[in-house]
């Protein structure tokens, strides 16, 4: 269970972090295709950011529920 | 690692988070506070009931920023495979045509969209003029700042398609395309190119603009998802 909680969490975070990093691709284009070394280009930001939202959401709701959950057992 | 610590990290990005969420909220309102200023132009927010959007509803997002084309020494080059290749100034592309109004909405792959009361001469008009070759299958167009799109020629030869030089009564500011923008009904807003240049006829029915190459659609349809 403990492994379990710290994936969510975890998980989370790289979502969230990767969720950002893929809508300023889409919307700051013009600075982050450069600043990636023309790795992160528009298309591929787009691509990203949809295919992370679905995962970006469950963990969102299983992390809130762990954290919540956890304080009611205190 | 301890749990306290993870729980601490979390809670430190999610404020690193919020803090560029709320930072790039403020740049945007700044910025878009500036081209409020900036882009003072007297434009009408109405046409025949609709409501319209305005010119500074735009999101600025070309390759590489605003282009500054001088008036003067500006020439529209018609060119490739055509029987009457030409070039026009900016005055004679707007007196030696025709011009229309109509309203249309530009719908952009980043969500947003505006809907603006567009005038510019009829891109049919151009064609007839420079008389294509039956070989030319494909226009593309060139813009100021380097960018490329191209269409079928028959997109402009069923419909009436603009290239507009004003927009909601108003000269197109050089952020939205002076001296030309072309109006792609029905398209994505990456076909509507800015600051048109060049408009090349070609057989090559395989040519790839500037986004087409980046794993854009080639045909851009709004129907259509953008992404390959």
């Amino acid at each position: 269970m403990k492994i379990f909680t710290r994936i969510i969490h975890w998980g989370l975070l790289a979502s969230i972090v990767v969720y950002v990093i893929s809508g300023f691709g889409i919307t700051q284009a013009r600075i982050v295709e450069p600043m990636t070394f023309g790795l992160l280009g528009k298309n591929l930001a787009f691509k990203i950011h949809d295919y992370v939202f679905f995962p970006f959401v469950i963990l969102l709701i299983l992390h809130l529920y762990i954290t919540f959950r956890k304080k009611r057992i205190r | 690692m301890t749990s306290k610590t993870i729980t601490n990290t979390i809670i430190i990005v999610y404020f690193v988070a919020l803090t560029v969420g709320v930072g790039y909220f403020i740049k945007s309102e700044y910025n878009k506070a500036l081209g409020r200023r900036f882009l003072d132009v007297v434009e009408v927010r109405q046409y025949e009931g609709q409501n319209l959007s305005s010119v500074n509803d735009f999101r600025e997002n070309s390759i590489k920023g605003p282009q500054f084309v001088d008036r003067q020494s500006y020439r529209l080059k018609i060119s490739g495979l055509a029987q009457n290749p030409q070039q026009f100034s900016y005055d004679d592309v707007i007196s030696k045509h025709e011009s229309f109004k109509k309203i249309v909405t530009l719908n952009c792959v980043e969500g947003w969209s505006v809907t603006i009361l567009w005038e510019g001469i009829k891109l049919k008009d151009i064609i007839n003029e420079a008389r294509p070759s039956p070989d030319a299958k494909v226009v593309i167009f060139h813009a100021a700042d380097g960018y490329t799109t191209s269409f079928p020629i028959e997109y402009f030869v069923d419909n009436d398609i603009l290239l507009a030089y004003k927009m909601n009564d108003a000269v197109l500011p050089p952020e939205r395309g002076f001296p030309f923008q072309l109006v792609a009904e029905s398209k994505w807003g990456y076909k509507w190119i800015k600051w048109v240049t060049e408009i090349e006829f070609s057989d090559n029915q395989n040519y790839q603009g500037y986004w087409e190459k980046r794993g854009y659609s080639d045909t851009g349809d709004l129907n259509e998802p953008f992404l390959k």
